[in-house]
């Protein structure tokens, strides 16, 4: 079991302390649990259903049906009509839907068209509906939560390349710094966002919509894990040089177990305050991509997406931008509140004597 | 313009203008300087040394030589387009989307959206289609007659024509037209091929009468032969191997009305067109009352939101209004302006090919080669529901890919409409009669009904996820994929789609053609062995217009007939046949169509009292409405003392379809 050495322990302690930072934490960690059990709260299929004495739980089990609830269709069941149906009856037959009873996907027209209705909790668009009478709240809901997941994975790729990288060139130096320096240089002046912009758009579309976001996250990686290498080398460099690393080597330890199990764990002040800004520019990044149309394929939700709707309906439907906007900047303020606090909380100055 | 329409098919279809704003693209502002420099060349000699060295193509002759009793026409008779009411005078202000990459009108880029000002909309070719009768009127041609051969146009031109430099349009500019589209200096392929093929002779009987010929007679003929323009040899001397750069910034002499003066390009940001007062055509019926504005000012807005705002603010004249969204919300009957009547509103019906807006199937591919499957997918395809939800039902359903040809057109074919039970029945004979978990349709082998549904149009991708929502229903999945116009276009013609969603701007001409999309030439390379059955390592032919890669013997033996006959009434039949041969194929799920044009203009911006005519495209195509600048200055006076004018909604559907 990976124990935390005391200073760490003090460390967190002190996190604990920057109330602003360690409840937005706290919120943020709420967020994501919400998120990952999201089917049951924003969905349009049933989270249960009690029909002629059967029991079935369709959130997370293959699509039901029309006809397996009586309706003369085979595609699958909409269980708001089911819903009424059973109300109208009066049966024992009933169900439970989720609060928001909208998928991200389906164009509902209430008012017989598609086009932006405003908030509305009789029909329950708790913040209203897109160009298409897509149900905002779903979408926006499934789309942090792919925004959150894109960012987190994009930041552990990284962190475990420019880790890697950056470590291996402190450590051992000479030509092998020199070349990954150059290489690092140039490959760090080719412009992000149009390499993301050209190697997305050849991109087969016969690919699954995960294997496409999948190779969207692979294509930013490539071109985003080299800024972390410089600190991590620097750093590396520094440490390099001390005495127990030294006295570790005279005891005949290898590299790998040097640099994992000596070095990485005395830089990981620096890599933990970074961690929060990594996170924010990947949702920065990926809802700019999808702002300029080249980031998620459609009709995938995304921040990004709605907030280029909102500005192009900035006057006839506020709704679509205020919710996308809202959204985006709590999401970045509770980051950024937390990388604050972790860099505070991180800080050498304050807890370290000998340096 | 024949050939200039034949290149902008591509552009117009692809560009997603017929519902986007009244606002061109074109090119970026990294354009190339000027060559000032360069040394003058003069190209008369090797001009005159191409036109002996190919004397079948370019004759000389006397005026005696003109077959007698020839039925010469000027198209008299048909009303006047324009109003004698128009007034001249004032400023337009119209914005562009992009600046355009050069002033040529032909070579590199020069295919883009403001080469209409330079050249289709603004000069005049020999005679001109009038929009409501669809025959010819004059423009630079006195009057035209068709030889007895059917082959052959002679044409008088008019005395009074001159560029806008003052110098006359004779003959020999036509010859040169001819030299010049032919030669390799231009860098166009297409030209080079087209005025090779399509013409065969052109015959010089004085400085203002002439013969052209084309290969074979066709009961349109004159269409190609009327549409020409003139290029003004003393201008396009210099023509030679550096033409490209040479003409890039060069504004061409002009016979039509607008001319660009020194000093109003400015690059990347706006382009004036100044109105020349003496122009020659300026008295002359059918061109006096158009072109009514001094000037007409493009300004560079690069997004189409801030077009409309610009618009809204009264720093442009007019804006398309063909959107629902912008006809209903952005601009609805009682948004303040339009209220106070400061901004009208106006719906045209008109009648004319119509854009071929739908899904083509490439049957190349694996599973859409099966009839069932594409006749299911049709089935599955819920058109009517875009239409009455996405349109709010003021778009109509597209019955086949050759509406609005008059008789050419199909009386009785109709779309297949949207039916889950006939889709599943005919998924079901082609093998997929089982859901998976998700609820998309599987064969035996587990393989999935699944397509990519491609498409360029970015502002109507709201459409393909309606279709991609219903087709779920029928247990058919479409994958979206939205790509940038030029990529779709290139994917297209690469053959490299499964289903996609666009369209073929359509020109306005006789009769549809169907050697571009159907021919199986155009689909594989030998497709048909010599026995008549298929080639077994046939080869797909790409760069071609074949989307659908429908190849048929028995289409091909139509289309054949079809290209040769010079009978109205047999192309008629067999333009029907066609056309329920290409139904039954099922390779074409039939879009929508818009039946109108739509726009919403200030007040001083003044229209006809009928508006606009039957065959017009847009509003402004046809430069018949004018600039009241008195009436600008009281509206502007009225909007800032809040008076308020009578409210102006108006529907014009006098050529309105069923």
């Amino acid at each position: 079991m990976f124990k935390f050495n005391p200073q760490t322990l003090k460390k967190l302690h002190r996190f604990r302390e920057i109330k602003r930072g360690y409840y937005s934490f706290l919120i943020l960690a709420g967020m994501l649990l919400v998120l990952a059990f999201g089917e049951l709260l924003v969905n349009s299929r049933a989270i249960v259903v009690k029909y002629e004495g059967q029991w079935y739980f369709p959130t997370y089990t293959a699509f039901y049906p029309g006809t397996d609830f009586g309706f003369d269709y085979s595609y699958e069941v909409n269980y708001r009509d089911l819903r009424d149906r059973f109300a109208e009856e009066g049966s024992d037959n009933w169900l439970i839907m989720p609060p928001v009873p909208y998928n991200a996907f389906e164009n509902n027209g209430h008012g017989g068209v598609f086009r932006p209705t405003p908030p509305s909790a009789e029909n329950q668009h708790y913040l209203g509906t897109d160009t298409t009478s897509r149900d905002i709240l779903a979408r926006l809901f499934y789309g942090t939560r792919i925004a959150l997941v894109f960012s987190l994975a994009f930041t552990a790729w990284v962190y475990l390349i420019g880790i890697s990288v950056g470590c291996a060139m402190g450590y051992f130096g000479g030509v092998f710094d020199l070349l990954f320096q150059r290489i690092i240089e140039i490959w760090s002046n080719i412009p992000f966002l149009y390499m993301v912009i050209i190697v997305f758009s050849v991109i087969p579309s016969t690919l699954s919509i995960p294997a496409r976001i999948g190779i969207l996250l692979a294509v930013m990686v490539l071109f985003s894990w080299t800024g972390m290498t410089y600190n991590m080398r620097t750093e590396t460099y520094k440490e390099k040089a001390r005495d127990y690393v030294a006295a570790a080597r005279i005891l005949g330890a290898s590299d790998t177990r040097i640099v994992f199990r000596h070095i990485l764990p005395n830089v990981l002040a620096t890599l933990v305050t970074f961690m929060p800004f990594v996170v924010v520019s990947a949702i920065g990044a990926i809802t700019a991509l999808d702002f300029l149309g080249f980031g998620l394929p459609p009709p995938t939700p995304s921040l990004g997406e709605l907030l280029k709707q909102g500005t192009a309906n900035l006057r006839t439907a506020p709704w679509i931008v205020s919710a996308a906007f809202v959204t985006l900047v709590f999401l970045l303020t509770l980051i950024t509140f937390i990388g604050e606090a972790v860099r505070e909380s991180f800080d050498p100055k304050k807890f370290t004597v000998y340096r | 313009m024949t050939e200039m329409m034949f290149r902008r098919l591509r552009l117009l279809c692809f560009a997603a203008l017929s519902v986007g704003l009244l606002a061109a693209c074109g090119g970026g502002d990294d354009a190339a300087t000027p060559q000032q420099s360069a040394a003058p060349i003069d190209n008369s000699e090797e001009v005159q040394a191409y036109y002996a060295a190919n004397p079948d193509f370019f004759s000389f002759k006397m005026p005696a030589d003109i077959p007698q009793g020839l039925d010469w026409q000027n198209g008299s008779g048909l009303a006047e387009m324009g109003s004698p009411e128009a007034k001249k005078g004032g400023t337009e202000y119209r914005a562009l989307q992009d600046f355009p990459r050069t002033l040529r009108i032909i070579g590199p880029d020069s295919n883009g959206g403001f080469r209409g000002m330079l050249l289709d909309d603004v000069t005049v070719p020999l005679g001109f289609r009038h929009r409501e009768y669809f025959d010819f009127i004059p423009g630079l041609a006195d009057a035209w007659a068709r030889g007895e051969d059917g082959k052959t146009f002679y044409i008088k031109l008019d005395p009074r024509a001159t560029y806008s430099d003052g110098v006359p349009v004779t003959v020999d500019d036509y010859m040169f037209m001819f030299w010049m589209f032919r030669s390799p200096y231009v860098t166009s392929p297409w030209y080079n091929n087209f005025y090779s093929t399509m013409f065969t002779n052109i015959t010089r009987y004085d400085d203002y009468t002439m013969s052209i010929s084309i290969p074979a007679s066709k009961p349109d003929g004159e269409a190609r032969v009327l549409g020409l323009r003139p290029m003004p040899r003393h201008f396009y001397k210099e023509v030679g191997e550096d033409f490209v750069d040479r003409y890039q910034w060069r504004f061409a002499p002009t016979t039509g009305p607008y001319v660009i003066e020194d000093g109003d390009l400015k690059k990347g940001r706006s382009i004036t067109l100044t109105r020349i007062p003496d122009w020659w055509a300026k008295d002359k019926k059918h061109w006096r009352y158009r072109f009514n504005a001094d000037k007409v000012r493009f300004t560079v807005i690069r997004d189409t939101e801030k077009i409309f705002e610009a618009f809204r603010r009264g720093d442009l004249d007019q804006s398309g209004l063909n959107l629902a969204e912008y006809w209903y919300e952005k601009l609805p009957d009682d948004a303040p302006e339009v209220a106070a009547g400061y901004i009208k509103k106006a719906v045209f019906y008109n009648q004319r090919p119509r854009p071929t807006y739908g899904l083509w199937i490439n049957t190349a591919r694996p599973l859409l080669d099966d009839q069932d499957i594409r006749l299911g997918i049709n089935h599955a395809s819920n058109w009517q529901l875009v239409i009455d939800k996405f349109f709010r039902g003021d778009y109509g359903r597209l019955r086949t890919e050759h509406d609005g040809f008059g008789e050419f057109t199909h009386p009785t074919l109709k779309a297949r409409e949207f039916d889950i039970d006939k889709a599943q029945a005919y998924f079901a004979k082609a093998g997929f009669s089982q859901r998976g978990p998700d609820g998309i349709l599987v064969n035996e082998a587990g393989q999935r009904l699944s397509f990519t549904l491609s498409s360029g149009y970015q502002s109507l991708k709201d459409v393909l996820t309606i279709l991609k929502e219903e087709a779920a229903k029928a247990g058919l999945e479409f994958r979206i994929e939205l790509l940038d116009g030029t990529a779709s276009w290139k994917k297209v013609q690469e053959k490299q789609h499964d289903v996609h969603f666009s369209a073929f701007g359509v020109i306005l001409e006789m009769y549809p053609r169907f050697w571009e999309h159907y021919h199986s030439d155009n689909a594989y390379d030998q497709a048909f062995l010599e026995d008549g059955s298929v080639n077994p390592e046939r080869k797909i032919k790409t760069q071609t217009n074949n989307l659908e890669s429908f190849a048929d013997p028995e289409m091909d033996v139509m289309i054949e007939r079809y290209r040769a006959s010079d009978d109205k009434q047999e192309m008629i039949e067999l333009a029907h046949n066609m056309s329920e041969l290409h139904h039954e194929h099922g390779s074409f799920v039939p879009g929508f169509y818009q039946g109108f044009f739509r726009v919403g203009y200030w007040r001083w911006m003044q229209y006809p009292e009928e508006f606009s005519y039957k065959l017009a495209q847009g509003a402004s195509e046809l430069f018949v409405h004018w600039i009241d600048e008195d009436m600008k200055r009281e509206t502007l006076e009225a909007r800032k003392t809040g008076k308020t004018f009578e409210p102006s909604i108006k529907v014009y559907d006098r050529w309105k379809e069923d």
